[in-house]
């Protein structure tokens, strides 16, 4: 892994205002991701592992400071508009979230659409609707799920529900994956499986992967584990 | 792509935007109901005002001595390219005495039937015509036009009736059909008749003579038999007004063709009759000829009813001058306001100043409504505030999916609109349902529950207006769908705005 780093954050600070407080979260984060690499991010709740994942993956921003940066593929997301940004999530990045969040009116396979649906408008999705449908339903059936493709996801397990939402994730093949304790809400031997499935398809696709876990078992699958403790790296995060 | 997807389903999964849309529909139909209502009244108003005087009238009133050479003056018109026809009436107050004793104060109108239907339509607003199927409503077929021949509508239209007894030809009256009081409007329209069937009687008319001053002369009465009822619609008419052939009606007024006496000492003389009894005789110095008050018009086709007005005018003026005899030929008062003779239909002094409440009532009832309506627009953003609080992290979850802050406006700007199509086709079909049975309806609700809405004597029209404008009906559907878009905009701001984290993060 000689490459440049792909994902790189640079002295990154949050701070959230609640009320008249000002929180620190995060103080001066560091870390490179190489290319299809899979870093976990261990921590226990409340070290800011959670919002070290949004703002690499432009749902937040960083405080303002000339030194802060958070560089993918060579540009610098934190100065980007927001536009870009939006464009940056639809397109480079998939998430995997601890609740699922999934969008309870539509079906699984609707719910694995929907990421292409926002990511490339009406058009661009008009033009590749047969495609796409075919992907998503191959990687429903991927991860087991071609019963139940009409489902809503009220009537699917927690597991169902979490492979759901990785085929969203992976539905755009995107170059990057953010995953926010994915297996945080699952027993341990769906947790297993689910991570399986996720480490399998990420593999083939030679997708970099950031996972925030407090789990050992689940960091142990990553290739590279570092601890987040108080918003800042016990280990060399590089 | 997402947005039509999310609006389908959002439409259909919950209670509260259904509710949503049912408030929209409710205010569009009141809406259309109103405008419907109210507008079909101005619209009947204007149309039988229009119908039943023509489109412009010269009018000399009793008190005035009316206005003579009219014969000429209807050649002279009819002759001129922008009128099609014209037609003389004579309108006065009058006492009607009916069968069994009652006795109401009318307006007759004296008229040449032929000659006025030409200008007002007036055979088709003969009421007792044989019809082959029954009216909507009537279920029992109970309407007496079912199984009527064609007597009474060749009798009306001449305004002759032959007497039974001696075969004579007698000449007849049409009232209004609600002259006489216990003609009984029924769901539906038609007219069950208790105690006396008109047609098949005689009424008294007695008319007061005026003299030129405005002073009652005398009281003139005489037996007529009735050919048949009229139905024009407007309440006022049909309960107030009679028809009578114009010469019958010259006649009682004293308004007939007659010779001009002078009793004066220097032209009369005294004569020895054969039984040797001395007698003063009025010397003839001339003729008195025949009067009316009203001359109507009907612009020729394509004309409008002011070129007609300005048309009549100059008619007027060249006939006035060809008759310096204001006695005979009032000079014309066209200068300027109310003293004007010649107007049209729609200037007719009492019905000008009518129309024009009527159209002012109509603006204000509309805006009010309208205003009311307008609490759709707060009710669709308290939905949508509430909306987008539930939904908060479908925002949050569309967001880290790559939504744009736009496209998370749109999804709940169309939701608005979605929800406004919606309610506005329900409010329409609704409205539609509602304003071409709401004569059904009212009857229904005054045989049921005895209410009363829609009182004739206050409306003038013994039908509730049941049609809807499809331009109005247009308006209000476009109206109900961008309120709703506006009801939905600033929650679809707040969407839009929201923080993707905090949305995520919402529980």
């Amino acid at each position: 892994m000689n490459m440049a780093p792909i994902l790189e954050a640079k002295s990154v600070h949050k701070t959230f205002r609640l009320g008249r407080v000002d929180v620190p979260v995060l103080h001066g984060v560091d870390l490179a991701v190489e290319k299809g690499e899979c870093v976990a991010v261990f921590g226990a709740s409340g070290s800011g592992k959670s919002t070290l994942l949004h703002l690499l993956g432009g749902l937040d921003r960083p405080d303002k400071s000339p030194e802060a940066t958070i560089t993918f593929d060579g540009k610098d997301i934190t100065r980007a508009g927001v536009r870009e940004l939006d464009q940056y999530r639809g397109r480079r990045v998939g998430f995997v979230f601890q609740f699922y969040h999934l969008l309870p009116e539509l079906t699984v396979l609707e719910n694995t659409l929907i990421a292409p649906m926002v990511a490339l408008g009406r058009f661009g999705y008009a033009k590749q609707s047969g495609a796409l449908r075919e992907r998503a339903s191959g990687l429903l059936d991927t991860m087991g799920l071609s019963h139940r493709l009409k489902h809503r996801p009220v009537e699917l397990s927690g597991g169902e529900r979490q492979r759901v939402a990785i085929a969203r994730a992976l539905v755009n093949e995107p170059t990057l994956l953010l995953a926010d304790e994915p297996t945080g809400n699952l027993d341990q031997a769906t947790g297993a499986s689910i991570l399986d499935a996720l480490m399998r398809v990420r593999t083939e696709l030679d997708q970099t992967m950031v996972l925030v876990t407090h789990d050992n078992a689940t960091a142990e699958r990553a290739d590279r584990v570092v601890h987040l403790a108080d918003g800042v790296f016990e280990t060399p995060a590089a | 792509m997402y947005q039509s997807l999310l609006t389908r389903r959002y439409l259909f999964s919950k209670v509260m935007p259904l509710l949503a849309a049912l408030a929209v529909a409710l205010s569009v139909a009141m809406v259309v109901v109103v405008w419907s209502v109210m507008g079909g009244f101005l619209n009947m108003l204007l149309g039988q005002g229009r119908g039943l005087i023509g489109d412009v009238a010269i009018n000399y009133p009793v008190g005035s001595g009316g206005l003579a050479h009219y014969e000429e003056l209807v050649d002279r018109l009819e002759a001129d390219p922008a009128i099609d026809k014209a037609t003389p009436t004579i309108e006065t107050l009058a006492l009607i005495a009916m069968p069994g004793g009652s006795s109401k104060p009318v307006q007759v109108i004296g008229i040449d039937p032929d000659g006025f239907h030409a200008v007002t339509g007036f055979h088709d607003r003969l009421y007792w015509a044989p019809i082959d199927t029954p009216v909507k409503g009537d279920t029992d077929g109970d309407d007496l036009r079912l199984d009527m021949d064609d007597r009474f509508v060749v009798a009306g239209e001449s305004m002759r009736e032959t007497d039974p007894d001696t075969g004579l030809d007698r000449p007849a009256v049409v009232p209004g059909i609600h002259v006489y009081g216990k003609n009984r409007r029924m769901a539906g329209g038609y007219y069950l008749v208790y105690d006396w069937f008109l047609p098949r009687e005689e009424v008294t008319i007695s008319v007061p003579i005026i003299t030129r001053g405005g002073a009652l002369a005398k009281m003139e009465s005489r037996r007529f038999p009735v050919a048949n009822e009229f139905k024009s619609g407007l309440f006022e008419a049909d309960a107030n007004w009679v028809y009578m052939p114009l010469g019958e009606l010259q006649s009682m007024l004293l308004w007939d063709r007659g010779r001009r006496l002078d009793s004066g000492e220097e032209t009369g003389a005294f004569m020895i009759t054969e039984d040797g009894e001395e007698i003063w005789i009025e010397r003839e110095v001339g003729d008195s000829p025949a009067r009316v008050t009203n001359i109507l018009m009907k612009a020729a086709p394509g004309v409008n009813e002011h070129e007609c007005e300005r048309a009549a005018e100059a008619v007027y003026r060249a006939f006035a001058q060809d008759h310096p005899n204001a006695d005979e030929v009032p000079p014309p008062k066209t200068a300027s306001g109310d003293l004007r003779d010649i107007w049209t239909w729609d200037k007719k002094p009492g019905l000008a100043v009518f129309i024009a409440a009527v159209r002012k009532e109509t603006t204000l009832v509309l805006v009010l409504f309208s205003f009311i309506s307008l609490t759709a627009v707060f009710l669709i953003f308290s939905i949508f505030w509430a909306i987008v609080s539930e939904k908060t992290k479908d925002i949050g979850i569309l967001r880290a999916l790559g939504a744009t802050r736009s496209g998370v406006a749109w999804l709940f700007l169309r939701y608005g609109l979605a929800l406004g199509l919606t309610g506005s086709g329900l409010g329409l079909g609704l409205a539609y349902l509602i304003v071409t049975n709401i004569n059904l309806i009212h009857d229904w609700m005054g045989s049921a529950l005895g209410v009363e809405i829609w009182n004739a004597e206050t409306y003038y029209f013994t039908e509730i207006p049941n049609a809807v404008d499809p331009m109005h009906a247009g308006i209000v559907f476009t109206g109900g769908v961008v309120f709703s878009a506006l009801g939905a905009f600033a929650p679809a701001l707040r969407a839009a705005l929201m923080d993707p984290v905090r949305a995520l993060r919402f529980e």
